[in-house]
């Protein structure tokens, strides 16, 4: 109907209009609600990873002054659901969790009572003084061990730890291996990592009798969902819950769930008949937000001689934990799905074994299987191009799909709907010089200086998606509506948490109409407020959020244009919306002010025939496939020889997501996402000791990365637009933890090469890194607490002598 | 935060606080600023049942120089050595190392009297305060007295500090002639603390020989100490990379290192030779004029 | 968590077994010890005060002496829990006269779990030596006394 819309602030790199409030401090999170005659509440947690419950003593507690109420388990009885899991596996063993545990407890930090009391440090006194008499149970804790035969297991109704095994094969995998003439294997860990949202969750909740309506607010991802489903654990009907999302700090992942806390709260404010409230502390938020990634992967790749990829292997022991939170046994198969990167592999075979853990759920951590998949396939391309005496980068160039090869079919049956990998490749290499960067990294390496240079390659998926693919609808809402005043409100289904899609969306709906973003505001996260959404992850807020923003503001538009050409005596398909006109594009005369056009919608004496009053358009769009960003990294590393510090020096990305609506929003999401990389690679594990203990169980001990850390990120774009939605936008939330992570790895690998190191596994800490390059003159290993954790002596082959000998390393005896 | 219940005082003069720790005995802690008592309590690893305030404490912070040494009260900041123009020039040791200290949050709540007093194995100050021969200047209610920096710290979160001392005063020398200090660490990348930290000062003599030399090493075992042997070895020799590099290989020398998930006991000791070596080299360079 | 070591006392393996069998020595010998009751045969409640400058915590649980080879050998198992965790372990003890001195040898392994397990890691090692010490100490010098 009316013409294609001005692009005046799409892509346009406009400030964040939320930052004005989070920085100053006037935003409002979880624990800046207050109501009157608010309780607090506080949990009582396991300190055993695997443990019977033999008995459990309130009296004490119950007793103390200030307490309102005690619960446990039993107390409960069958008044709350277990915590709800989406994702379908067939034959996948139940692991469901229970919202307090009954006479087992399998994870440390597990929750086996509640306290809720008149003040917040009187609720954690209190519950110190409930006593929990617990038989310690074997723990189950390295996965390879957990699937062997006799292991101890985690349900006694199950007869292994194995929750399921899934496999993916397209193409012939058999006759691609049984023609190559290289076959590279590699073995390598993706370590267990915590989300660490700067905020940590938190929830309040209230009853009101009266009208029998619950109020939960809660720091989550997905607000629909979780009214949904706490809903149904509370068995009452959805129309009488009401969850609001205040301002969220940070989620990645860790708030896209359904968390026993959030029901139970719930529950409480009902059992008291006064909001209560808990906010998670930092020590929780380790032990009981998701985690995420942990899988051990082993890839095989057929090579014809000259490079040409034939095939690919991989098997995957993904450790899953205790008990499946919302999409826990999804998240590997993601990995499956995006196993053969952006290559060209006629053949490829998945096999996934989910195994259950005494530790914390693993479930979506940015990325959420795809960082994963990229690093097998990208790891693994880098092995093989030291084993086949290929350049890294040469090799990938070789086994690329050509843009005119899309939409291209994966042989794990994804479409990739848009791409020019070699466009990315050959604008970063207008970046980086590369063959200076090599001469340079040689003529330190005879200095006894270690540069490493990494490159990776990736494409990931996004958009989430199809609602064919998803366990609950993959579609989104959007409800734009113009005020009597011209003013604009948005409700999205989206929910964003730091993403900026107040501004983004502003700007669409500001072109759209005419307008500037300051005319347009943009609410979320209110149940009552905004029509059923599915929320913000798996980087589809704008793709798909976004999206259904667009299409109701074209409904919009549709309408203006009706009533504008009725009021000016055009032709409604020939009608320009912008500064704040409406008019002909044939006769510019034939023109009607916004406003004017907006009262007459609303005044409703001069409409044309059909048309309703009022400017309110919903819209459920439902996309057709997901998007498959990719990109290119480049960065290099340097290595104290003396030391093992590995330290970033130049980070060079260029990645495509498409069109893009605001440029500033895009470079933060692939700095965050690379510095989150950045952690992963250097930095974070968290560890559980051979007990089960989160032995990294605060940030004194679990390393983040800082901004000291990280070094100026060069960052540029190709724009290969996708076909999937009209924007042609494609996500970028989680680009930067996908490409970066093997970045890095790679250049790691690439600074050992001199030392014979073929892979090293993550995290390159120091004396991890220190030890590969000083191999015999300090024997024994780190006595380290878990076996993960250890020097990987069986994937480092080393040469035998280390070309640099750091003057000071010299024998050490065994201790 | 949310701590055991605990009464709070917060006097306004020293006498008052030694009062208040002489009537409730080991029942009371101290605050300072609050970096290592309060993550503590936080975890609830401490719950102390008095906590005496001592941050308000007028006339604590402060550094001057004072019969011919510095002195800086037990209130003043980590940031506030690290930017004291007097320490600077006369101690620059001492503002060197405060820099290395944590964050800059840390280093702006962080007071030297709460780090000496609570002596952490792997604090910062320890190293320094043992190079430089530092004075600790403690006080009670019949007095104060004056403990040697090598008497001071006993074991691990011990020191000489008895029930009912407070920690007034830090005094260092000034800083003479020929002679170049250097604090070279590796930090713990999650706490900041050091995985080892290692404070080295030399004086030279006109012949460009060490006529002196003192090595303060932190966070390799229980306690910080003096690495004596590898002073001893250095003295009377230029301090040249070969002599530099054999005196650091003593500085482990009878020391039972600690040993964590980021740092074994091996690797401890090794990066304790590593550190020393280049905190010597630093100090040398600073000595002989060749560097700043 | 393994502590392992010798300590040379100054007494017959005999005494010395006397000693470690004697809940009233034992109590005095253990650092921060508020209570040790015997509680059926070669079993005692016992209740700790740990403390290590700041840092402090109760612990509550029992003391087992098994598998007894007078005046060789025994087994120590010992289970605690308090509100920044939990303790358990077992060492082996072994005497071997020298001379009229005892060399007594232990061995033992200890799971800590809880709080402790999760922030004092750095720590934990070197003060449950020092705590071991501290009670070799004392345990020698009240031998020396009785001697």
């Amino acid at each position: 109907m009316a013409t294609a819309p001005a692009k005046k602030y799409i892509g346009m790199p406009l400030k964040r209009k939320e930052d004005p409030r989070l920085i100053q401090g006037l935003a409002h999170y979880a624990d800046d609600i207050a109501l009157p005659g608010m309780l607090h509440a506080a949990f009582v947690r396991s300190p055993y990873a695997h443990a019977k419950v033999r008995s459990i003593d309130t009296s004490k507690a119950k007793a103390a002054p200030g307490v309102v109420a005690v619960l446990t388990a039993a107390d409960l009885g069958t008044s709350i659901g277990m915590v709800p899991c989406a994702a379908v596996i067939p034959d996948m063993k139940s692991a469901a969790r229970p919202v307090l545990a009954k006479d087992r407890v399998r994870f440390v930090g597990e929750a086996v009572a509640v306290v809720v009391a008149e003040d917040r440090y009187g609720a954690r006194d209190v519950a110190d003084l409930v006593e929990v008499d617990y038989e310690a149970l074997t723990p189950v804790v390295d996965p390879e061990k957990a699937i062997a035969k006799g292991a101890q297991t985690l349900y006694d109704q199950h007869k292994d730890n194995v929750a399921f095994r899934w496999e993916l094969e397209g193409g012939d995998v058999k006759k691609a291996f049984a023609q190559a003439d290289k076959i590279v294997k590699q073995r390598m860990i993706n370590q267990r990592l915590i989300p660490m949202a700067m905020e940590p969750r938190g929830v309040v909740a209230e009853y009101k009798a009266g009208e029998k309506s619950l109020t939960v607010w809660s720091s989550t991802q997905i607000p629909h969902l979780l009214r949904t489903q706490v809903a149904a654990m509370l068995g009452v009907p959805e129309h009488s819950v009401r969850v609001i999302t205040p301002e969220v700090g940070g989620g990645f992942g860790s708030k896209l769930n359904v968390y026993p806390e959030e029901a139970l709260l719930g529950y409480l404010a009902m059992h008291t008949g006064r909001p209560v409230k808990w906010i998670e502390s930092r020590r929780e938020n380790f032990q009981t937000a998701i985690h995420g990634r942990d899988q051990i992967d082993e890839v095989e790749l057929a090579f014809k001689r000259d490079g040409t990829l034939l095939g690919m292997r991989c098997r995957i022991i993904a450790d899953l934990g205790a008990y499946y939170q919302l999409l826990t046994p999804l998240i590997p198969t993601l990995t499956g799905l995006m196993i053969c990167g952006l290559y060209k592999i006629p053949a490829a075979r998945v096999e996934i074994t989910g195994v259950l853990t005494n530790k914390m759920s693993t479930d979506a951590y940015r990325g959420a299987g795809r960082p994963e998949a990229t690093y097998i396939i990208e790891r693994a391309m880098d092995v093989a191009a030291g084993e086949l005496k290929m350049d890294p980068l040469e090799l990938r160039r070789k086994n690329l799909p050509s843009p005119k090869e899309f939409p291209y079919a994966t042989p794990t049956g994804l479409i990739y709907d848009s791409a020019n990998y070699q466009g990315a490749i050959d604008l970063l290499m207008k970046k980086v010089d590369y063959k200076k960067l090599r001469a340079e990294q040689a003529k330190l390496r005879k200095e006894g200086r270690y540069l490493g240079i990494g490159i990776s390659t990736y494409v990931e998926i996004c958009a989430m998606g199809p609602s064919s693919a998803m366990p609950a609808g993959g579609w989104e809402s959007a409800t734009v509506r113009i005020e009597p005043t011209g003013k604009v409100n948005v409700l999205t289904g989206a929910s964003p948490h730091g993403q900026g899609q107040e501004t983004s969306f502003s700007q669409l709906a500001a072109d759209m109409l005419g307008l500037d973003p300051e005319d347009i505001l943009i609410t979320h996260g209110d149940t009552q407020v905004v029509p059923y959404g599915i929320g913000t992850f798996g980087s589809r807020g704008t793709a798909v959020g976004g999206t259904a923003v667009y299409k109701a503001l074209v409904k919009l538009r549709e309408k203006l244009s009706l009533i504008a050409a009725h009021l000016a005596g055009a032709e409604p398909g020939e009608m320009i919306i912008e500064g704040r006109k409406i008019y002909s594009k044939k006769q510019p005369k034939k023109s009607v002010g916004f406003q004017d056009c907006v009262t007459a919608a609303y005044v409703a004496k001069s409409l044309p025939a059909g048309v309703e009053p009022g400017l309110d358009a919903t819209v459920f769009y439902e996309p057709t496939n997901f998007t498959f960003p990719f990109g290119a990294h480049l960065c290099v590393v340097e290595i104290d020889a003396e030391t093992g510090d590995v330290r970033l020096d130049k980070y060079f990305a260029v990645d495509d997501c498409g069109n893009v609506l605001n440029p500033l929003l895009v470079d933060g999401q692939v700095h965050g996402g690379i510095v989150q990389s950045v952690g992963q690679a250097l930095l974070e594990e968290a560890v559980y000791d051979d007990q089960g203990q989160l032995i990294t169980g605060e940030l004194t001990d679990y390393a983040i990365p800082r901004a000291a850390d990280i070094p100026w990120m060069t960052t540029d774009r190709t724009v290969t637009p996708s076909p999937v939605n009209p924007m042609g936008v494609k996500g970028v939330g989680e680009a930067g933890t996908i490409g970066a992570t093997p970045c890095l790895a790679n250049a790691v690998a690439d600074a050992l090469a001199p030392f014979g190191v073929k892979h090293v596994d993550m995290p390159f800490k120091r004396e991890k890194i220190w030890r590969l390059m000083h191999e015999g003159k300090c024997a024994a290993p780190a006595a380290s607490p878990s076996s993960r954790s250890k020097p990987k002596a069986k994937s480092a082959k080393r040469a035998k002598r280390a070309p640099a000998k750091p003057k000071s390393a010299k024998r050490r005896r065994a201790r | 935060m949310i701590p055991s219940s605990f009464d709070y005082h917060a006097p306004k003069t020293l006498e008052e606080a030694l009062r208040l720790l002489e009537r409730h005995g080991d029942e009371a802690k101290l605050l300072a600023g609050g970096h290592s008592l309060l993550p503590l309590m936080k975890l609830r690893l401490a719950s102390p049942r008095f906590v005496i305030d001592i941050g308000r404490l007028r006339g604590m912070s402060y550094v001057r120089e004072e019969d011919g040494m510095i002195a800086i009260g037990a209130l003043t900041t980590h940031a506030e050595v690290m930017a004291s123009e007097l320490l600077a020039q006369k101690c620059p040791l001492l503002s060197e190392t405060a820099g290395e200290i944590g964050d800059v949050q840390v280093r702006n709540r962080g007071t030297i009297g709460g780090s000496l007093a609570h002596a952490d194995p792997a604090a910062d100050y320890p190293a320094a305060i043992l190079a430089l021969d530092a004075e600790i200047v403690a006080a009670t209610s019949g007095g104060t007295r004056t403990i040697a920096a090598r008497e001071f710290f006993v074991d691990m979160l011990t020191t000489q500090l008895r029930h009912g001392e407070i920690l007034t005063q830090v005094r260092v020398p000034i800083q003479r002639g020929r002679t170049g200090a250097a604090y070279k660490k590796l930090y713990q990348p999650a706490s900041g603390f050091a995985i080892v930290g290692v404070a080295a000062r030399l004086s030279l003599g006109a012949n460009g020989k060490v006529e002196s030399a003192a090595i303060g090493v932190t966070g390799l075992g229980v306690k910080a100490y003096r690495a004596e042997a590898a002073e001893k070895t250095l003295v009377g020799k230029k301090p040249g990379e070969k002599e530099i590099a054999n005196a650091a290989k003593l500085a482990p020398r009878g020391i039972e290192p600690l040993g964590d998930l980021h740092a074994s006991e091996d690797y401890r000791r090794e990066m304790a030779i590593v550190f020393t070596r280049r905190a010597l080299e630093a100090a040398a360079a600073r000595a002989s004029g060749k560097a700043k | 968590m393994k502590l392992s070591g010798s300590v040379i006392l100054s007494a017959a393996p005999e005494k010395v077994w006397a000693g470690i069998n004697d809940p009233v020595l034992l109590a005095k010998c253990l650092p921060g010890c508020e209570r040790l009751d015997p509680d059926g045969p070669d079993r005692f409640k016992v209740a700790v005060s740990f403390g290590l400058a700041a840092i402090s915590g109760k612990y509550a649980g029992s003391l087992e002496l098994a598998e007894r080879k007078p005046p060789h050998s025994m087994l120590l198992k010992m289970e605690g829990k308090g509100i920044p965790g939990f303790v358990k372990g077992q060492g082996r003890v072994e005497l071997h006269a020298k001379g009229k001195q005892t060399e007594l040898h232990y061995e033992g392994e200890a799971q800590v779990g809880g709080m402790i397990a999760a922030v004092g890691q750095r720590m934990i090692e070197a003060a449950s030596k020092k705590i071991v010490a501290q009670f070799f100490e004392k345990f020698s010098a009240e031998l020396s006394k009785k001697a």
